[in-house]
C-alpha cells in the first residue's frame, strides 16, 4: 500500500513546479522575500488517535482553530489512516497542514498539545494498578513532548483527568498555569443541558457548574445556576412536587451517568468530548478569556492544603498563555468540605505515584 | 453491558414540565394577536441522516458543526447505537447552536418533514456483485418509499456504494424529478485531485478548477484538459516544466495520479478499518450548497442522460453541476472531452445500464 499524499510521492518534483507557474513580483534584490517575517502558524498536537482524540482533532480542524494539526499515536497503520482521512478532507477546508507519526517528535513548536492516551483495563485490574501503568505511559509521552514545545498549553483528556493532569504538570516542569485537564467542562455542559431543556432556554444561556473531581464525585454547585441574571435553584425547588437532596441528587447523578449511558449504547464516546475539548482549544488559542470548569492545580482554595498539589475542576478563565485565573466561588460549608474530601482522596492517589 | 437509562429531562426526574412558563413570563397580548405568535414560525431546516454507521455519523457531525441544519434526525436499524449517537451529539449543547436532534429505527415517523435526505445505507464493501448490489436495492425498497412518503418536497442524496447505481434506484423508487435527486459521486475524488495539484503549485485547495467525472470508483475520469489554476491551463504547464525530468507528465504520469486520487478510499479503509472524515466534509458542503442554495459546482452523481454524446440511457454518473436549494440547477452541458474520455464515459454508461436494467426497477 503506497503513500500518495502528495505528488512528490509519485515522482514529480514539487520545486519545478511553483516557481514558474507564480512569479514573484520583481523586487530590489536587497530584499529576500521568503524571509520576511511572518505570523506564526497555530498548531495543536493531538495525542492518540483513537475515537476521543479523532473527535478532538477533526472538531479544532472544521472550527478552523488550528492552521496545523499533528496526530501521534502507537499504531502506525491507524495512525496513518486517520492522517490520510483527514488530509483528504482538507480541499473543503481553509489551508491547513496535518502530519503524523509514532514519533513525538512530529509535535515540535505546538501552541497546544490535547493528550488523549491512556492503557486499557485489564478484566478485574485493580485501580491503582490501572493508574501505575498510565503514569508509565505518560512517562514516555510527556517529557519528550514538553521538549519539542516547551512554550506550549497542555491539555490532558485521559482518565482518571484529574490525577493524570497532576502527572503531566509533574512530568512537563511547566508552570501550571500552562497545563489544565479537562476536568468537568463536559459535565457541566451536560447540566446545562438538561436545566436548558427544562426552561426551554438556549444551553447557553445556562450558567451552570459542576466541579471537583471529574466522575462519579464530581459536585453540582446548585446556587451557580443562574439564567437571564436569575437564579434558578428556587425555582427549581418550587417546580418539584416532592423536592429534596434526592431530587437534586438525581440530577447529579444524571448527568455523571451521561458519559456511562453513551457508552452502554455505541461502545465509546466522542463527539460530546470533541466538542469540549475544541471549545477549550478556542479559549486558549483565540486568548477568549472564558471562564471554563476545568481541572486546575487547587492547592490554596477552599481549604485545600497548599502542599497538597490536586488538580480538580473549578471555574477557570483561559486565554493564550493557560490558566489565567482561579474563581473564588461562595461554596456552602458542605459543598467546600466534599471538595476537600475529593482532594484528599486524589492527594493521597497522587503520593502513591512517586512523582 | 449495563443499559441503565439515565434521565435526559428533569421532567424524568420529577420536575413539572410547566415550569418554565413562570420563570419567563410572555409579553402581554394586545387585542390583534390571535395567538400567531406560534403559528408563524418559519419551518426549520431539517437533515436526515439514514445509517448512523462511521460515515453518517461524520457527515451529521459535520453538519451539526457547520451549523447547516436546525434539526437532524438520525435513523438506524440499531436501535442502541443510534440512541447512543443522538446522546452524544445532544451533550454537547453547551457548545453549539440549539439544534434538535432526534434518532430512532422508524424511518417514515423520524425522517418525515426533511429537507434533506441523506442514505449511507447499506454500507461497506465498492466492489459488489449483482447479487450484492439486489440485496442494497432491497434495502433502499424499505428506507426510500417511506422518506418519499414523509418529506415529498425533499432533496434526496446517496453517499453509499456503488453510488452511481443506488442513486438511479434511489431516484426510481422514490418517484421524484431527477433534480432532486444526486449521488455523492466523484466529489470527494476531485477534492483529493485539487488537493494533491494544489499542494504541488503552493496554493489554496479552493484555487484549483479539476473535475474527476463518470462512474464513481476505478473508471472515474480525471478531466485533465480541463483544469485551471489562476487563470492558466494546470496540464500544458505541468508537461513543460516536467518534460526533461524522470518523471514526465505524459500519459502513463496522468494515469497514476488519477490511479493514486480514485485508490485514496481503499488506502484509508486499508489502514484504519473504514473511511469517514473527508466523507463527512464532502457531503456537507453538497448539503451547504444545496440548503443555502449557495449554485455551486459539484461533480456528482445524477441523471446523465443527454449529456454524454452517444449515451442515452438513464443512468446516473457524476458530472460538474450546480447544486442549490432545487437540487440539481443545471448540469455542465459544454465539457470539452478527449475522444479518449468520451469514450471511457459512454463505457461507463453501458456497464451501469446494464447493472440498472438487472434491478427490475
Amino acid at each position: 500500500m503506497h503513500k500518495t499524499s502528495s505528488l512528490s510521492d509519485l515522482g514529480f518534483d514539487a520545486a519545478d513546479a511553483s516557481s514558474g507557474f507564480f512569479r514573484p513580483v520583481a523586487d530590489d534584490s536587497t530584499h529576500s522575500s521568503s524571509s520576511a517575517p511572518h505570523r506564526r502558524l497555530t498548531k495543536v498536537s493531538v495525542i492518540g488517535a483513537g475515537n476521543v482524540g479523532m473527535a478532538i482533532a477533526q472538531t479544532i480542524l472544521t472550527q478552523n482553530l488550528a492552521d496545523e494539526i499533528a496526530l501521534v499515536d502507537a499504531l502506525p497503520d491507524k495512525l496513518r489512516g486517520e492522517a490520510l482521512d483527514l488530509q483528504h478532507a482538507t480541499a473543503f477546508l481553509p489551508r491547513v497542514r496535518i502530519v503524523s507519526g509514532t514519533d513525538h517528535a512530529v509535535t515540535a513548536s505546538s501552541d497546544l498539545v490535547v493528550v488523549t492516551a491512556g492503557v486499557r483495563q485489564n478484566p478485574g485490574e485493580a485501580r491503582l494498578s490501572l493508574l501505575r501503568r498510565n503514569v508509565e505511559l505518560f512517562r514516555k509521552i510527556v517529557p519528550p513532548v514538553a521538549e519539542h514545545s516547551p512554550d506550549a498549553l497542555l491539555l490532558v483528556v485521559s482518565n482518571p483527568v484529574d490525577v493524570l493532569t497532576y502527572v503531566a504538570w509533574k512530568l512537563s516542569g511547566f508552570p501550571a498555569s500552562r497545563v489544565i485537564g479537562s476536568g468537568t467542562n463536559l459535565d457541566s455542559s451536560r447540566f446545562r443541558f438538561l436545566v436548558a431543556e427544562h426552561l426551554d432556554v438556549n444551553a447557553q444561556d445556562v450558567q451552570a457548574y459542576m466541579v471537583g473531581e471529574h466522575g462519579d464525585s464530581s459536585l453540582a454547585i446548585w446556587s451557580t445556576i443562574s439564567v437571564a441574571g436569575m437564579s434558578a435553584f428556587k425555582s427549581l425547588r418550587d417546580s418539584h412536587h416532592s423536592f429534596d437532596e434526592a431530587a437534586l441528587e438525581g440530577i447529579r447523578r444524571a448527568v455523571v451517568g451521561g458519559a456511562y449511558e453513551v457508552i452502554g449504547l455505541k461502545g465509546y464516546t466522542s463527539w460530546a468530548i470533541g466538542y469540549s475539548v475544541a471549545s477549550l482549544a478556542a479559549s486558549l488559542l483565540r486568548d477568549q478569556r472564558r471562564v471554563h470548569p476545568v481541572s486546575v492545580l487547587a492547592s490554596g482554595s477552599h481549604g485545600i492544603s497548599d502542599g497538597h498539589d490536586v488538580f480538580l475542576s473549578l471555574p477557570a478563565r483561559l486565554g493564550r498563555s493557560g490558566v489565567l485565573g482561579v474563581a473564588e466561588m461562595d461554596l456552602t460549608e458542605v459543598e467546600a468540605a466534599q471538595l476537600r474530601r475529593s482532594a484528599k482522596t486524589l492527594w493521597e492517589n497522587c503520593q502513591l505515584l512517586d512523582l | 453491558m449495563s443499559m441503565k437509562k439515565e434521565a435526559s429531562s428533569l421532567s424524568e426526574l420529577g420536575f413539572d414540565v410547566n415550569f418554565g412558563a413562570g420563570f419567563f413570563r410572555q409579553v402581554p397580548s394586545s387585542g390583534c394577536d390571535n395567538g400567531e405568535g406560534t403559528q408563524r414560525r418559519p419551518r426549520p431546516t431539517k437533515v436526515s441522516v439514514i445509517g448512523a454507521g462511521e460515515v453518517g455519523m461524520a457527515i451529521a457531525q459535520t453538519i451539526l458543526t457547520q451549523g447547516l441544519a436546525d434539526e437532524i434526525a438520525l435513523v438506524d436499524a440499531d436501535a442502541h447505537r443510534v440512541r447512543g449517537e443522538m446522546l452524544d451529539l445532544q451533550h454537547a449543547a453547551a457548545f453549539l447552536p440549539r439544534v434538535r436532534i432526534v434518532a430512532g429505527t422508524d424511518v417514515l415517523a423520524l425522517t418525515r418533514g426533511s429537507d434533506l435526505a441523506i442514505v449511507t445505507v447499506p454500507g461497506a464493501r465498492q466492489q459488489v456483485t449483482l447479487e450484492l448490489l439486489r440485496k442494497k436495492v432491497a434495502v433502499l425498497r424499505e428506507i426510500v418509499p417511506a422518506v418519499a412518503e414523509g418529506s415529498p418536497e425533499s432533496l434526496l442524496l446517496v453517499v453509499s456504494n456503488p453510488v452511481d447505481v443506488l442513486a438511479y434506484a434511489a431516484w426510481k423508487l422514490s418517484g421524484f424529478p431527477a433534480s432532486r435527486v444526486i449521488g455523492s459521486g466523484t466529489n470527494l475524488d476531485s477534492s483529493r485531485l485539487r488537493r494533491l495539484l494544489a499542494d504541488h503549485l503552493g496554493v489554496g485547495a479552493q484555487d484549483v478548477q479539476a473535475y474527476m467525472v463518470g462512474e464513481h470508483g476505478g473508471a472515474a475520469v480525471a478531466l485533465w484538459s480541463s483544469i485551471s489554476v489562476g487563470g492558466m491551463p494546470v496540464l500544458s504547464y505541468l508537461q513543460k516544466t516536467h518534460a526533461s525530468s524522470s518523471s514526465c507528465f505524459d500519459g502513463e504520469a496522468l494515469e497514476g495520479i488519477r490511479r493514486a486520487v480514485v485508490g485514496g478510499a481503499r488506502e484509508v479503509i486499508g489502514l484504519k478499518g473504514y473511511a469517514s472524515w473527508a466523507i463527512g466534509y464532502s457531503v456537507a458542503s453538497l448539503a451547504r450548497s444545496l440548503l443555502r442554495d449557495q449554485r455551486r459546482v459539484h461533480p456528482v452523481s445524477l441523471l446523465a442522460k443527454g449529456f454524454i454524446p452517444g449515451n442515452d440511457h438513464e443512468v446516473f454518473l457524476s458530472l460538474p453541476a450546480r447544486l442549490g436549494r432545487g437540487g440539481v440547477l443545471g448540469v455542465a452541458a459544454e465539457l470539452e472531452l478527449t475522444a479518449d474520455e468520451e469514450s471511457t464515459l459512454r463505457r461507463s454508461a453501458e456497464t451501469l445500464w446494464e447493472h440498472c436494467q438487472a434491478l427490475g426497477l
